[in-house]
């Protein structure tokens, strides 16, 4: 028989995960939701999570390939410019859509926290979870590109799982710390998305590292978006195991804001549920 | 308090204090401002103030009181909804909580994924909800709608629905708030029918109700409230009618 006491006390960053376990099946029907709703009432339905970051690719590919075709910025040496550009849409896009939906997630399902008990933070890892799932499909058409291109598929994309995950975990431990501060602050959530449009432009999205001044080079590196980017376009189409460095930062930060964004909702979670 | 069933709920010296809502900076902006000229003023306001009860198995327990007394408050603690700022609640067993029908149900979706998702929401099992949709939808009337996204429902329809997903639960614990007029009057006899067979079979009910005649009749015990405090906990009888000659 399920005992609720409410002298019983959150175990931060336990009871969390154990509640990700115990609701599994919730979650996978909120993701299951947010996969679907999202496009039940659009004309292209799935086509959408297709063909956006192809169109934002077009764009940049022609106004820095192309217009400013010939200068240093819209070139990538070797590698083909494209497959640079698009790999790095999908994951920043990723990073933005995710981490901006599961800030709002608590403060958008408020009309059900508030009537029905669900541990909180089951909202939060479902639609995270979710931002993973759509990220994957829309995988699919860089993958088209690299065999238009002649890339081919190497065999290091058997570890792109990886940074995938490890994105994952960044979005769910930011996104929760953005959740919590919405629920006091509704501003919080458009503050973030100045905060992610900063970022999309602070990290080597479509220029290349190669245009960074040297003395300005460490700032690019010091942001941990760079080396998911990096870690990523390496497994997807270089075929190159990524230098250790970018592994650490990557797994480094994931982990650390995980924990930290898991902790926080867990200390704050009795005034956050009180004020939906 | 005749009954000497086990206590399935315990509410013990419970207090709920809200932050006043009309100076509460609800932007960093106002709230930036609000500090910087020192007005952050936090006024906090008792909902719930020290209330204490039990209820058994097999007992009715009504809360009663005036708009504004705390009877929700109250409700959405023992639903595990809100967490009380003091004192201590347990409740023990599967909880059906008749307050919010339907919170959830998302238009774009079925009849049927809804029924699942709402279901789910309440604790159950996905796979068991879709076992049990088909029924659920047979005993709401709306086994031919169970394909339609419920965005085209009517809110009759849309409360039946509700109602048949939380009634379908086996429960130990039935929070209900006002006796609920669901629906059709057909719809209605036999929606409080069940109620009233999920109270028999050996629950603790926890009821908010304005109809005086209805917590009398159902009742086993009365909390009167108001202003968040006790104002008389009793016997249906005694406590009703001292309510009854106070307004």
């Amino acid at each position: 028989m399920p005992i609720y006491d409410s002298a019983l006390a959150r175990r931060p960053l336990i009871s969390e995960f154990q509640n990700l376990w115990t609701y599994r099946g919730l979650v996978r029907l909120l993701v299951n939701r947010e996969l679907t709703v999202r496009y039940k009432r659009s004309a292209l339905g799935v086509w959408w999570t297709l063909l956006n970051p192809l169109f934002t690719t077009a764009i940049m590919w022609v106004i820095f390939g192309q217009i400013f075709g010939g200068g240093r910025f819209g070139t990538t040496g070797e590698e083909p410019y494209v497959l640079y550009l698009l790999a790095g849409v999908l994951m920043i896009t990723f990073f933005g859509q995710a981490l901006l939906a599961t800030g709002a997630a608590i403060t958008g399902s408020a009309s059900i926290l508030s009537k029905v008990y669900v541990p909180a933070e089951v909202f939060s890892f479902a639609t995270s979870i979710a931002g993973a799932a759509n990220f994957i499909i829309s995988v699919i058409p860089l993958l088209a590109v690299q065999l238009i291109v002649g890339t081919g598929i190497p065999w290091t994309i058997a570890l792109a799982p990886i940074p995938i995950v490890a994105m994952l975990a960044l979005v769910t431990g930011l996104g929760m710390l953005v959740a919590a501060a919405a629920v006091r602050f509704y501003d919080v959530v458009e503050l973030t998305r100045l905060g992610v449009t900063l970022l999309t432009y602070a990290t080597p999205v479509f220029y290349p590292i190669s245009i960074i001044p040297e003395r300005l080079l460490w700032l690019v590196q010091a942001n941990p978006l760079y080396s998911y980017l990096e870690v990523f376009r390496s497994l997807m189409y270089r075929g190159v195991i990524p230098p250790g460095w970018q592994w650490a930062v990557m797994i480094g930060s994931a982990l650390t804001a995980l924990a930290f964004g898991v902790w926080v909702f867990s200390r704050s979670w009795r005034s956050l549920v009180s004020s939906l | 308090m005749t009954s000497n069933g086990e206590v399935l709920i315990e509410v013990r010296d419970v207090g709920v204090s809200y932050r006043m809502a009309h100076d509460r900076a609800g932007t960093i902006k106002e709230f930036t401002f609000q500090f910087l000229r020192r007005q952050l003023v936090t006024e906090e306001f008792l909902a719930v103030d020290d209330v204490s009860f039990e209820v058994r198995r097999g007992e009715v327990f009504s809360l009663i009181g005036p708009n504004g007394a705390g009877k929700t408050t109250l409700m959405k603690v023992v639903a595990r909804v809100l967490p009380p700022s003091s004192g201590r609640v347990i409740v023990r067993g599967v909880v059906a909580p008749m307050i919010a029908l339907g919170a959830g149900f998302n238009p774009e979706l079925a009849g049927f994924e809804n029924i699942v998702l709402f279901g789910t929401l309440l604790g159950r099992d996905p796979d068991e909800m879709r076992e049990r949709a088909p029924d659920i939808a047979a005993w709401a009337e709306l086994s031919s709608f169970l394909d339609v996204p419920i965005r085209s429902y009517s809110s009759g329809m849309l409360a039946r629905l509700g109602f048949a997903v939380a009634a379908d639960i086996d429960p130990d614990v039935l929070v209900v708030d006002e006796v609920l007029a669901v629906g059709d009057e057909a719809f209605q006899k036999k929606s409080a029918a069940r109620m009233e067979q999920m109270m028999e079979g050996g629950t603790a009910v926890l009821l908010v109700s304005h109809d005086l005649n209805t917590v009398e009749k159902l009742s086993s015990c009365v909390l009167w409230i108001d202003h968040g405090r006790t104002r008389m906990l009793g016997s249906a009888q005694e406590v009703v009618s001292a309510y009854r000659a106070s307004v």
